[in-house]
């Protein structure tokens, strides 16, 4: 009788409570809420997508922040280094395996990188199956386009990712279970890219991405033709699905289908190198306006990360991590003291020699710093002297462990920056157009044609000789001119040089095997989905 | 027992904070009329010397009870308390306060002035802890305070003041021995002319005061009581300080010849804190600023900086960062018991509680570039109702008692908050936000949050000849954070006791005074992992960008949603027994527990794609807790003259996490077997795999230490020392990365704890010491690793002997992994009671004391009392941040009239 009651007052309890239990949250809403017009659909499903483009967390963002895309892409070059120093950057071996080519697929920061990319990649597929499910508050174009651009970011994501992991699964859609999500060949994915930019491009505004106005920070049809020229240029290497064999395609013999015409990669790049400049870019006459604090208005500058320390969230470290600690002190904010160029870098530039190239004085500190008139001082009352030839992969027992190297500059230093300088005005350079000339003098030489006039429009805005169009010196005048930019180990890996010995690194036995032009598929994503195939080699 | 207990009120006859068995059923274990089978809970709330906060008075006081300081060493504020171990990674381990009846936290108890207080009982055990269902996985500590006595009018009074003195720092080079290291070496370091030893810079001489004044009055048919106590208390730091303010009123009403019987209390309290922004910077920079620097501002008003050292700033600057919490509570219950039949009680209780924090930071520009103020708020309203039914009846042999509850409970959290930079003068601290250029997105918040929780529970119990007993209990919850599926959880238990000494065959027998047996099993819950909302699809904003030029937040999902979640499950059984010889002066307890968590929640990892985020909370997981725990007092004498008593707990206790993978809705999920949770922090400690300590690894205990192995020192080609890294797994080259060269080496959680009191009464006089010990676990003393660093030199100030040893190198090793072993002796009391013979004073006390007085230990650093309980990225390792270690001396008055 006792448990009849129980029960029965459980029941009745449970009945009458249950309802008090709901859930009537007032600090978020329900996911529908957020879709209610035309506007509110671009903004929650469109334009929150640009949130991922720059970052404030490490490992996140296409530039700004440390661990992520862009050290991957710069400090495992002839570019630049990350030397230890002495206690300093040592980091469990990261930044010398980067320098190396020694890393392996359990690095937390490339498992880092995998899964920033493929965020931005799924909230771009469930972007589009929320336009396509809110689609009734849109007219036909409006849907065209809010869909087109959200086509061209997760492209730009696919493209990084592609550049990166070499064989990567393409995302059906967010519903997709994990046991069907599989990889697709390098080639595959690099015709899906390529085909979805050219889909998209037309529907995009044709407007400059880099001024502040409407499309400020947009992925528009100059973007996607940036990106397609690029992906031309390096479709020998897109394409090439053993990479680790001493032979690739010939760029000759891939053909794309542009606006109906058969071209092959060189031509395709020069095609769409043509079109961005019939968008209305061109060379700044001063090289260092495109980084100034206030360098929105650069008409060189074609996709850019917005950055403003009141509004966005954004930051940028490398000068911060670059800079000498009484550097960055001087300045009012602080530093860390890491990253500086190699001796490849210097000796490019003619760093000692009587006539040095024009861009080093622009690009790097290398010796003394003055601030406000002053000579920056160490703790000991001397000044700060950098000592650019100075540079070891371990400094620890250097005279110089605190100064070797030259720093990056290139930048103009905000001096109002906030976080101790990781928050300052000017916009993080993605694309510009002296990269665009670089590109087409490039697939120029490589069609058989005369590179000359673009690669010297370059060379003579810094003021320097012209040179004869040779891939050498391509090669070289793209490390000049985009230093510090993020493009050095796709450069390097198109050129060949990636796993040859260069500057003080000695290919490792994985680049004498060929398999570091791509990472490695990080091992924690293979044990979440086992359907995911190492890369050859790791 | 009974003997014993008196014993106990006699020796603290005179103490206003003596105990007493409460008989009045007040708290709803009462009310469900379950026998409590945990031996000795109620804690003896004796003279303690000075005692600051409630949490003092359970420290060392009850087996398998770890109070401690979260994140911080002992010697800073007590602020977390663990109830036989940590039974979930995030699902909240602080046990579940009731106090009077009302559901708390381990924060308003600790504001709660410590005389007010009549008992504290620590429910830990299967039957026990399953009557609080969802919320009692983590323990219960079910808190009595004081209500009016029925006898008059009464009016007692009571204070401690003391005196605070440092009684330990870390060594380090001074002025003289730094510049003389410096020139020896044949570095550069700079001379500022002074000779300063930053320690002494920072600390000053504490002082405490409290006081405590209570008076009650009425009838056995009407009665109030009302006290008010202020606790304050400059600690040894300069500029830090905190009170304490609370005042209470209880009134008991009895009518309806005495049929029915009403309570009504209000309970308030105040709580400011001036506390350390940022301890380790503040220690750190105490230790190793140039000993040659400044301790004050030039006559520019400018610091003397350290341009290289990124990681201090001048002692004193640091000083003036500011971390500033106001707290205030108040709460007020009522209850009505009506007598429905002389076996059938209907009792109605209703509570309404207010929590309002205060939160203010400030960082001056000498510190952070730009400044940072930071005002915060956080409310709290909780609404408590229960209305129970309870019978008891005795007929023959046979005794019969059961329970009926039910019980809804609200909770609604509001707050606001916002962090501006940009300063122009340091004047205003955090008074005037205004004069500030940034608040950018993201810096300013708000939210609004309630939950609510629903539970029926019954009991009944059956006892036969008085010496059977049999419990059942069942507790349904139904809660609105878990998943719509999962809303109801029921947490039943079981419990039997046996009291041997009633049976025939002991009857006689003179020797065995107490003799019993007690067993149970009973699940309880854990929400803690869960917040509200966390099963709904909602959104939030994801961040802000340009939107046709003006800056635009955008919204949507933030995390993986799992609309699944439930609660974590608790399962415990234990087995004890209680033996009384000699009269019961010699009285020994044992008890032996296993509990096993299942459902644990933890953000596993999922894959990218098709998820966004890698992380999802679910219910996976698995842990458990085995400990045994022994209780021995003994009153050896015990004449007219003199009584001593000693008493002691020994608690043995062994944590394992025995799963994090498992099948989730058809998809294999798992965490990785090996998680770091603590590292060190510093100079030349730049992020990174290599200088992690302390890990979660699946198989172990929580908090393991996974660390290289040092084989020794060895002379590099420079001619420093080095640590010597054992190539572990013999492949040539030596790996600090998680999965590389480190072993494990050891836990952070002591393996045993011990809590010891002796206390002895001569006339008038008597005397009370209390030690505390800790045993079978170690510390990483990361202090001394940096400290002893010569490659921080001279930037940096090192420790004595430091140059000698000539240690360059800085990587984590079992080097520096000690013992933690130690025994504290925690507070010697000598009182003595006035004899008075006045008939307005009653009695009067006067007593001296010394806390801290003492410790014994192997461990070489500072105190060996850090954060040794709460898995955090502090468990385990002594990084920098170690108050210096002080005595308090005391003196105390308690009168009555």
């Amino acid at each position: 009788m006792k448990h009849k009651f129980f029960a029965l007052s459980v029941l009745a309890l449970s009945l009458s409570l249950t309802s008090c239990l709901d859930e009537t949250p007032k600090d978020q809403i329900p996911e529908q809420n957020i879709y209610d017009s035309a506007n509110n659909l671009y903004v929650n499903a469109v334009a929150s997508l640009y949130n991922y483009i720059g970052a404030h967390e490490e490992g996140e963002g296409l530039q700004g922040t440390c661990r992520g895309i862009y050290d991957y892409n710069t400090l495992t070059t002839d570019e630049a280094i990350m030397p230890i120093r002495g206690g300093n950057w040592y980091d469990g071996g990261l930044w010398q395996n980067m320098y190396n080519h020694t890393w392996t697929a359990t690095d937390t920061d490339l498992y880092n990188v995998w899964k920033y990319l493929y965020k931005v990649i799924v909230l771009s597929t469930k972007s589009l199956e929320t336009i396509d499910q809110y689609k009734a508050l849109l007219t036909d174009r409006q849907r065209d386009e809010y869909k087109a651009e959200v086509r061209a970011v997760r492209a730009m994501f696919y493209y990084y990712a592609m550049d990166m992991f070499g064989r990567i699964p393409i995302l059906e859609s967010t519903a997709q279970k994990t046991a069907d999500i599989r990889q697709s060949e390098r080639s595959e994915v690099f015709s899906y890219i390529v085909n979805e930019l050219q889909t998209v491009a037309p529907l995009l505004p044709l407007e400059h991405s880099n001024l502040q106005g409407n499309y400020y920070g947009r992925v528009t049809r100059p973007v996607a033709w940036f990106l397609l020229a690029k992906l031309a240029l390096n479709a020998e290497v897109y394409t090439d699905n053993n990479w680790t064999d001493a032979s690739r395609p010939d760029g000759k013999a891939i053909l794309f289908n542009v606006d109906g015409t058969q071209k092959n990669a060189w031509q395709t790049c020069v095609h769409y190198c043509d079109l961005i400049a019939t968008a209305g870019y061109s060379l700044e006459n001063d090289y260092a306006s495109n980084f100034a604090v206030h360098n929105e208005n650069s008409k060189e500058n074609i996709f850019t990360i917005p950055l403003d320390k009141m509004l966005y969230l954004n930051e940028f470290h490398y000068l911060f991590r670059s800079r000498h600690y009484a550097h960055g002190g001087a300045y009012g904010g602080a530093s860390e003291n890491g990253t500086c160029a190699t001796l490849h870098t210097m000796a490019v530039n003619g760093y000692g020699t009587a006539s040095p190239d024009t861009r080093l004085e622009l690009n790097f500190y290398t010796g003394r710093v003055e601030v406000d008139g002053k000579y920056v001082t160490l703790d000991d009352g001397t000044p700060l002297q950098y000592q650019p030839l100075a540079v070891e992969q371990n400094l620890t027992a250097s005279k110089y462990i605190e100064t070797a190297g030259a720093r990056m500059k290139k930048y103009e230093v905000d001096r109002t920056a906030y976080s101790d300088g990781r928050m300052p005005d000017n916009d993080i350079v993605l694309y510009r157009y002296a990269d665009v000339l670089l590109m087409k003098a490039e697939a120029k030489v490589r069609n058989g044609e005369s590179g000359d006039e673009q690669l010297n429009a370059v060379r003579s805005r810094a003021g320097m000789p012209s040179l004869a169009a040779t891939l050498a010196n391509i090669l070289d005048e793209r490390l000049l001119e985009l230093v510090w930019e993020g493009w050095r180990r796709q450069d390097m890996i198109r050129f060949g040089t990636y796993c040859e010995p260069y500057d003080i690194h000695t290919p490792s036995d994985a680049d004498k095997k060929r398999y570091t032009i791509v990472f490695p598929i990080p091992e924690k994503a293979r044990e979440l989905n086992p359907n995911l195939a190492q890369n050859p080699g790791y | 027992m009974k003997i014993h207990q008196k014993l106990h009120q006699y020796i603290f006859a005179a103490s206003v904070v003596s105990l007493q068995i409460p008989a009045s059923a007040t708290a709803q274990v009462q009310e469900l009329n379950v026998q409590r089978d945990t031996i000795s809970t109620y804690l003896k709330i004796q003279n303690k010397g000075i005692v600051n906060n409630a949490l003092d008075v359970l420290n060392g006081n009850a087996a398998g009870v770890n109070v401690t300081s979260n994140g911080m060493d002992r010697m800073a504020q007590l602020s977390s308390v663990r109830v036989r171990g940590t039974t979930s990674i995030v699902g909240g381990n602080d046990p579940l306060v009731i106090i009077d009846g009302v559901t708390s936290d381990i924060a308003t108890l600790s504001t709660i002035y410590p005389a007010d207080i009549e008992s504290f009982s620590v429910l830990k055990n299967a039957a026990e802890t399953a009557l609080y269902g969802s919320r009692g996985a983590s323990g219960v500590i079910d808190v009595k305070t004081k209500r009016g006595t029925g006898k008059g009018f009464q009016i007692s009074y009571e204070t401690n003041i003391g005196l605070e003195a440092m009684s330990k720092k870390l060594d380090m080079l001074s002025a003289d021995e730094y510049l003389a290291t410096a020139k020896r070496l044949g570095v550069y370091a700079n001379n500022g002319g002074y000779k300063n030893n930053f320690y002494d810079v920072i600390t000053r001489t504490g002082f405490v005061q409290n006081h405590y004044l209570a008076f009650s009055g009425g009838s056995e048919q009407s009665n109030y009581r009302a006290s008010f106590g202020y606790i304050d208390h400059n600690t040894i730091i300069k500029t830090k300080d905190y009170n304490n303010f609370v005042a209470k009123i209880d009134v008991t009403q009895h009518a309806f010849d005495n049929r029915l019987v009403g309570d009504f209390g209000v309970f308030g309290s105040t709580y400011k804190n001036n506390d350390i922004f940022d301890p380790q910077m503040l220690f750190y920079s105490a230790a190793c600023q140039n000993p040659t620097y400044p301790a004050a501002r030039d006559v520019n008003g400018n610091w003397t900086k350290n341009g290289s050292a990124y990681r201090i700033n001048p002692p004193s600057a640091v000083l003036a960062e500011r971390s500033d919490q106001k707290e205030m509570y108040f709460n007020t219950h009522m209850r009505l018991l009506y007598k429905l039949a002389p076996s059938l009680n209907l009792s109605a209780f209703g509570s309404y509680s207010y929590t309002s924090n205060e939160n203010s930071e400030f960082c001056p520009t000498w510190v952070w570039a730009q400044g940072n103020v930071y005002r915060g708020e956080f409310k709290k309203q909780e609404y408590l109702g229960n209305v129970s039914l309870d019978y008891a009846h005795t007929w023959g042999s046979h005794t019969l008692a059961a329970g009926l509850s039910t019980e809804y409970h609200y909770l609604e959290r509001t707050a606001f908050w916002t962090r501006a930079k940009g300063i122009t003068t340091n004047e205003f601290g955090y008074n005037n936000i205004g004069a500030t250029a940034s608040r950018p997105y993201g810096a300013t918040g708000s939210i609004y949050e309630d939950q609510s929780l629903a539970s029926v529970m019954a009991n009944a119990s059956y006892t036969l000849y008085n010496k059977y007993k049999l419990t059942l209990t069942m507790r349904g919850d139904g809660s609105s954070m878990v998943g719509d599926d999962h809303t109801w959880g029921f947490f039943p238990s079981v419990s039997a006791e046996w009291d041997i000494k009633k049976e025939h065959f002991l009857s006689g027998f003179d020797g065995i005074n107490t003799l019993k047996l007690r067993t149970g099993y009973g699940r309880s819950g854990n929400l803690g992992g869960i917040s509200a909302y966390t099963t709904m699809n909602n959104v939030q904003q994801t961040g802000i960008v340009p939107v046709n030029n003006t800056p635009t937040v955008t919204l949507g999902t933030i995390r993986n949603n799992n609309p699944d979640l439930k609660w974590e499950t608790k399962s415990t059984f234990n087995i004890g027994g209680e033996i009384g010889l000699w009269h019961n002066r010699l009285m020994l307890t044992a008890e032996y527990y296993y509990s096993k968590t299942t459902d644990m929640l933890y953000s596993y990892d999922v894959p990218v794609p098709p998820f966004a985020y890698d992380k999802l909370l679910a219910n996976i997981g698995a842990m458990s807790n085995q400990g045994l725990e022994i209780g021995f007092s003994i009153a050896p004498v015990q004449t007219k003259d003199i009584d001593l008593n000693v008493s002691l707990n020994l608690s043995f206790q062994k944590n394992k996490l025995l799963s994090l993978s498992g099948n989730y809705n058809g998809m294999n999920m798992s965490a990785a077997n090996i998680t770091a949770i603590g590292s060190i922090d510093g100079a030349g400690q730049n992020g990174g795999d290599n200088n992690h300590v302390l890990y979660q690894i699946v198989g172990q205990p929580l908090g393991v230490f996974y660390l290289p192995h040092c084989t020794g020192l060895y002379k590099d080609e420079q001619g420093t020392m080095k640590y010597r890294i054992e190539d572990l797994d013999r492949n040539g080259t030596i790996d600090f990365g998680d999965g590389g060269d480190r072993r494990i080496c050891g836990q952070a959680t002591p393996k045993a704890t011990l809590g010891s009191n002796i206390s002895l009464r001569y006339k008038n006089f008597y005397m009370s010491l209390q030690m505390n010990g800790a045993f079978g676990h170690k510390i990483f003393n990361g202090t001394a690793l940096a400290y002893n660093n010569m490659s921080s030199f001279p930037i940096y100030n090192v420790m004595k002997g430091a140059p000698e040893r000539n240690i360059v190198d800085q990587n984590v090793s079992d080097y520096w992994l000690e013992r933690g072993d130690y025994l504290n002796f925690e507070y010697l009391t000598v009182g003595y009671n006035v004899p008075v013979k006045s008939n307005i004073v009653r009695s009067l006390r006067v007593s001296c004391s010394v806390n801290n007085l003492a410790t014994i230990t192997s461990y070489s650093g500072l105190t060996p009392m850090v954060n040794s309980y709460v898995v955090n990225s502090s468990m385990g390792i002594d990084d920098k941040r170690c108050y210096p270690t002080y005595r308090t001396y005391s003196i105390g008055v308690s009168v009555q009239f």
